[in-house]
């Protein structure tokens, strides 16, 4: 509770150092259960809605903003993301999950135009755009995997004039996160992972941790009563390293099996021995420093941050006051404690390295997490090459009921049907669906686009589940990795808080789904097979042609049918004639 | 229209007619000898591992050193869980697991077959690949008692010091399961049905945890105690259940790690001693086809099959020098190889035979034998129509040969004996038997009402089999039988008191029985190929009988016949490979009820139905 506490306080107060300066940052270090590290790098750059206008860019760097301008991008949301959080052990998400997005990329916009043609003409141009800056395949966003939510999501800044705004939504699912993503990245921001806390950010280590997603937010915000406008980019990574397997140095990565003397052994069981050893657990948190889990030092401060305030505090760590917090740095440093000690800030010294140090301990407070309010889990059911079902099992762990939208994004050749959607919840009779929004897709068209308003009750499990037909491609359709299968983009569910003032909601996404489809076979027989079935059946064809018609000239032909109906009749009678003539 | 017309002669050419039994003969014959040639040099094949990303054997194995300190501890843990129940043990189990970090969760089940109660708990474990995106996973498999129903100590071990060791390493692209099942066939069945939601949730819990679609499972049976036992091979078990096979590619992968990177030894199908002569590859071939054909679960690993997940069980067998770390090495190395994988297994084989650790035939190479016994019934099928259609025997009017019997002799001559027709046409006179112009109607109902009804008394016994109690099993295995040898007879008797079938319903009767034989032994040979050869050789001497008025021929056609017997041949089958018949009969309703198992249908609506139909044609000829 004291670190929801924390979390709370640091969210509001970087709310209102964010208004007040151009340029800000910082990172916040959480240690989690099971030697995890939370690292969370936040860095804003504000820049007046005039000067933006007149392509005067100081902190916002000029790429993006003049791919925002020519694609007529009101407000953007770009994730990269890698792993899954869990939420089991970690408890609830950095930023509510806010600023997370599903495995892959995600991308959506308010773009403005007149009509939707011209909305998606620009979101095209935004996708392509985006695509060369931060070289990843958004160019692969096209019609079949853009959807228009209805109720998932909510502009985040102020617009003025919203009723020529247009929504639009689209995911990657494969595509897979890596150091060529970062680099763009880095280089949006002013000190380009120089100097501050962006010089921790090493792709071997961002890339080795077990959860870690990258966004960038862009939001027009205003003051009161819409004047005094700037436009805000957001940078976020939050990432979760393995202490472990971080510390391990990049020239020796194995991690060999460690020497008897190094692993602490219960000497109470009667087999203990030379050769015999129950391992226990460490009861101690690991020592570690940012140096060391970062692979690379903290280079000093960024000299575009705040000399003095609340702003110049750029490292904060939110521990127990107990645990021991050492500074390694030549430079002059500031620390400043908040949050009735657990969240301890520096002020980084310029142009001298930083370490924060921390050495092994026994902890006598355990971690205090808060539990999230969902817990969401999606898999695909049934075998097959034909049909198959997905179930989605969300479980609300808390007192009170919570209202969701549920989004799914599906591919065109997964065809769901509607009329098998069931939503259970284990202990209620009731319908937990409330709204439904469904687009159905068209083959080679467009996905489908499912969005469901729900409510869960208290400390109960929703099942959802629906039964889906699998379509088959033409076999110019398939990726060079057929029998891999195809990714199914994670689903959205955003929880509907009314009490909450915060304009960024609360998300969490489920991961996302392997649908195995009906594959041919490749190989080398196949196409023989195909080629020599094609022969056959064009000599069939003809010879049986040759066969069976009669081919006569048009004046032969007789007229007045002899055939057909009427002959059958006329030789039943002339038989049964002759019959009775006999008789 | 020369050629056509010379084809139409030839249709009523009596030499023909002789021709299908010779051909039926000759398709049996190619059809086994095709078989007993297969483990030569020049019809087989090395095994290679046809999908690149494998790469097996190509890492370095770091699972040495302190790990085996770990792995004693563990043993002597799992050891003294041999007497706890099965809530304990899996309390225990789930402890270690989780003080890996692992997620832990377990599973209830039970399943009712031949009135017992199979009833026990799987506790499983998710290793999250932190490269992984929950798509995809592995899963290492040690049941808790193996199919000997001895306990694995030490393959549950080392299991849990691997699912230990694997959480340090950041490599993996797919999740990691750990499945520690209740017992080595129902068990791992309860899981996958339950992963894939097509189970029985009143009888089997659901998961609770799941991860991605499975693409692969290794299981491990090592059953030596809290002291170890070093062994001499690994015996890998590669069948699932009905006969369906695991991708070949991770079989060479597993045989490729172990005597490649490791140096151990590998062996299938029981064959401890193996030197690569015909002998032994043949051996091993039939040994095989008759595990294949049986369909039964033979390790943990079968019930993965049937969902498209290739799985095999690593067995540890024989006194040797190797040691437990070796075979973790090995699982170690597999898991490696299976991670490197992008797509599912799909290169390789899934229809071979093996003949050896690294020698196989493909189903191009094997499937004609099957397909040449099969199709030997419908060529007869054929022969039996055509005959069925004819007026009795026509002698041959141009003959010159005096008719054989001498009673005959008196009587003589053709003209007076034999109606004939005068043809003309084109100013020729043709002398035609009348017998050969006239079309000889064919009485279809009774053949047949009586082929269908046969295959459908086949559901009796099959639905007796299945729900019988296991105490009355042996006592109705007997009575069932007795009564199917007596009954051909008994139909045979009653039929006659109403003087049917006549000559020609009984030959269609035998006509419409094999030409269903065939054409199921043909579709059946696409699916299970050892299934449809052992039925085929079973069934071949159905081809060759015919109803004869001749009482002491009839008589020893049905002998041979009673000895043909499905239920003789089964009960000679488990007598020659040392079974109880009871535990054989048990084994198959569970399979039944469990597994999914189809050879008990096969067996009760194709082999059995067209067995009677023929002791019924034979048996006409003692009641004539």
């Amino acid at each position: 509770m004291v670190s929801s506490l924390v979390l709370f306080l640091l969210n509001t107060f970087i709310a209102y150092v964010a208004a007040s300066s151009d340029y800000y940052e910082r990172l916040l270090i959480r240690p989690l259960p099971q030697s995890s590290v939370l690292t969370s790098f936040n860095f804003r750059s504000n820049e007046s809605a005039d000067a933006f206008e007149h392509q005067n860019f100081r902190y916002f760097p000029r790429s993006l903003g003049q791919i925002l301008q020519h694609a007529g991008t009101k407000e953007l949301h770009l994730r990269f993301a890698l792993g899954r959080w869990d939420a089991e052990s970690w408890g609830q998400r950095p930023w509510n999950g806010a600023r997370e997005g599903g495995t892959g990329v995600e991308l959506w916009a308010w773009v403005e135009a007149q009509s939707e043609e011209e909305a998606f003409a620009r979101w095209l141009t935004l996708t392509n755009a985006l695509s060369g800056l931060f070289c990843a395949s958004l160019n692969f966003i096209d019609a079949t995997k853009t959807i228009r939510p209805v109720m998932t999501f909510q502009p985040e800044g102020y617009h003025a004039n919203s009723s020529n705004l247009h929504l639009l939504h689209g995911t990657l699912p494969h595509e897979v996160v890596c150091t060529e993503n970062l680099t763009p990245f880095l280089k949006l921001l002013p000190c380009k992972g120089k100097a501050g806390i962006s010089s921790l950010l090493n792709g071997h280590k961002l890339f080795d941790a077990s959860w870690q997603t990258m966004s960038i937010d862009v939001r027009p915000m205003c003051g009161p009563g819409g004047g005094d406008c700037t436009l805000e980019m957001e940078q976020t990574v939050d990432m979760v390293l393995d202490i472990d397997r971080s510390k391990r140095p990049r020239d020796n990565p194995i991690p060999r099996p460690l020497p008897i003397e190094e692993i602490e052994c219960d000497t109470s069981k009667g087999y203990n021995g030379g050769d015999t050893c129950y391992p226990l657990d460490k009861s101690e948190e690991p020592a570690w420093n940012l140096t060391e889990i970062f692979g690379q030092p903290l280079k000093g401060a960024c000299p575009l941050t705040e000399q003095s305030g609340e702003g110049s505090m750029t490292v904060c760590i939110n521990t127990p006051p107990e645990r021991i917090l050492q500074v390694n740095t030549t430079g002059q440093y500031e620390e400043a404690k908040l949050a009735s000690d657990t969240v301890r800030c520096y002020k980084l010294p310029t142009g001298a390295d930083f370490d924060l140090v921390l050495p092994q301990q026994r902890m006598t407070t355990g971690l205090v997490l808060t539990g999230p309010q969902l817990f969401a889990a999606r898999s695909i059911n049934g075998h097959g090459q034909e049909r198959g079902s997905v179930q989605a099992v969300i479980k609300n762990p808390s007192s009170h009921s919570v209202e969701f939208v549920y989004l799914e994004s599906l591919p065109w050749f997964m065809k769901p049907y509607l009329h098998t959607l069931r939503a259970r919840v284990d202990n209620s009779l009731e319908n937990p669906v409330k709204e439904t929004y469904y687009r159905p897709a068209v083959d080679r068209k467009r996905g489908t686009h499912l969005e469901l308003r729900m409510i869960i009750p208290p400390a109960s499990t929703l099942t959802l589940t629906y039964d889906f037909d699998k379509a088959i491609l033409r076999y110019t359709e398939y990726p060079p990795d057929a029998n891999r299968g195809f990714d199914v983009a994670p689903a959205v569910i955003r929880l509907i808080n009314p009490g909450s003032s915060d304009n960024k909601g609360i998300y969490l996404r489920t991961t996302s789904l392997l649908l195995p489809l009906p594959t041919p076979d490749f190989s080398m027989p196949y196409n023989v097979i195909i080629l020599t079935s094609t022969v056959m059946a064009l000599g069939f064809g003809n010879i049986f042609n040759l066969l069976v018609r009669r081919f006569v000239g048009i004046d032969e032909v007789q007229a007045g049918g002899a055939g057909g109906l009427q002959g059958v009749l006329r030789g039943k009678i002339d038989s049964l004639k002759a019959l009775f003539g006999r008789g | 229209m020369a050629l056509i017309s010379t084809l139409l002669a030839l249709r009523k050419d009596a030499r023909l007619l002789k021709i299908p039994p010779y051909l039926s003969a000759l398709c049996i014959i190619v059809g086994v000898v095709w078989l007993l040639v297969l483990p030569l040099q020049e019809y087989s094949r090395n095994t290679y591992v046809s999908e690149n990303a494998l790469l097996p054997g190509q890492v370095h194995t770091y699972f040495t050193g302190s790990e085996h300190n770990i792995f004693r501890a563990y043993r002597h843990e799992v050891a003294s869980l041999g007497d706890r129940t099965t809530q304990e043990r899996n309390q225990r189990l789930g402890d270690i697991l989780r003080s890996s970090n692992l997620k832990v969760a377990t599973q209830k089940y039970s399943y009712a077959t031949s009135g017992r109660n199979i009833s026990d708990e799987n506790v499983y474990a998710i290793l999250q690949g932190p490269r992984a995106d929950a798509t995809e996973a592995i899963v290492l498999i040690a049941a808790w008692r193996n199919m000997d129903n001895e306990i694995n100590h030490s393959g549950v071990a080392l299991v849990l010091t691997l699912a230990r060791y694997f959480k340090r390493w950041s490599l993996w692209s797919k999740d990691i399961i750990i499945l520690i099942s209740g017992d080595s066939t129902s068990g791992p069945q309860a899981w996958v049905d339950a992963y894939h939601n097509s189970h029985n949730p009143e009888t089997i819990e659901s998961l609770s945890i799941k991860s991605g679609a499975l693409q692969g499972a290794i299981a491990i049976d090592y059953p030596a105690g809290p002291w170890g036992h070093r062994y001499d091979k690994l015996h890998i078990v590669y069948d699932g259940v009905n006969g369906q096979l695991a991708n070949l590619d991770l079989f060479n992968t597993a045989v490729s790690v172990a005597s490649g990177q490791m140096g151990i030894g590998c062996t299938l199908q029981r064959m401890w001693k193996h030197d690569d002569s015909y002998k032994e590859r043949l051996q091993t071939m039939l040994r095989g086809m008759i595990s294949q054909g049986v369909g039964h679960a033979s390790g943990p690993h079968s019930s993965f099959i049937p969902y498209h997940v290739d799985a095999i069980t690593l067995q540890t067998v024989g006194d040797g020098w190797h040691d437990e770390m070796s075979l973790g090495r090995t699982v170690e190395s597999l898991f490696r190889s299976l991670n490197n994988l992008l797509e599912h297994l799909h290169q390789s084989f899934f229809f071979y035979l093996l003949l050896h650790a690294n020698r196989f035939v493909s189903i191009g190479t094997y499937l004609p034998s099957a397909m040449l016994i099969a199709v030997n019934f419908s060529i007869t099928s054929i022969a039996l129509w055509v005959a069925s259609g004819r007026a009795g025997k026509i002698p041959n009017p141009a003959s010159t040969v005096p008719p054989a019997t001498p009673g005959e002799k008196s009587t003589s001559s053709i003209t007076t004996k034999t109606p004939m027709t005068v043809a003309k046409k084109d100013g020729m006179i043709a002398l035609i038997p009348t017998a050969l112009l006239q079309t000889n109607e064919r009485a279809l109902f009774l053949p047949l009402a009586f082929v269908l009804a046969t295959h459908f008394l086949g559901l009796l016994p099959l639905y007796i089999f299945n729900n019988t109690h296991s105490s009355y099993l042996d006592l109705t295995f007997t009575i069932v039988a007795l009564l199917s040898t007596l009954l051909p007879h008994l139909t045979a008797f009653s039929l006659k008191r109403f003087s049917r079938p006549t000559e020609q319903e009984t030959i269609l009767i035998q006509c419409f029985s094999l030409l269903l034989l065939g054409m199921f032994l043909a579709a059946l040979a696409t699916l299970n190929f050892s299934l449809s050869v052992l039925i085929g050789i079973a069934t071949s001497p159905l081809t060759f009988i015919r109803s004869t008025k001749n009482k002491p021929v009839s008589g020893a056609l049905s002998l041979l016949l009673a000895v043909l017997n499905p239920m003789v041949i089964i009960r000679g089958a488990t007598f020659y490979f040392g079974q109880d018949i009871m535990s054989v009969l048990v084994k198959a309703a569970e399979g039944w009820h469990v597994w999914g198992l189809w050879t008990q249908v096969v067996v009760w609506l194709v082999w059995w139905p067209a067995w009677f139909a023929g002791s019924v044609v034979v048996s006409g000829g003692l009641f004539a």
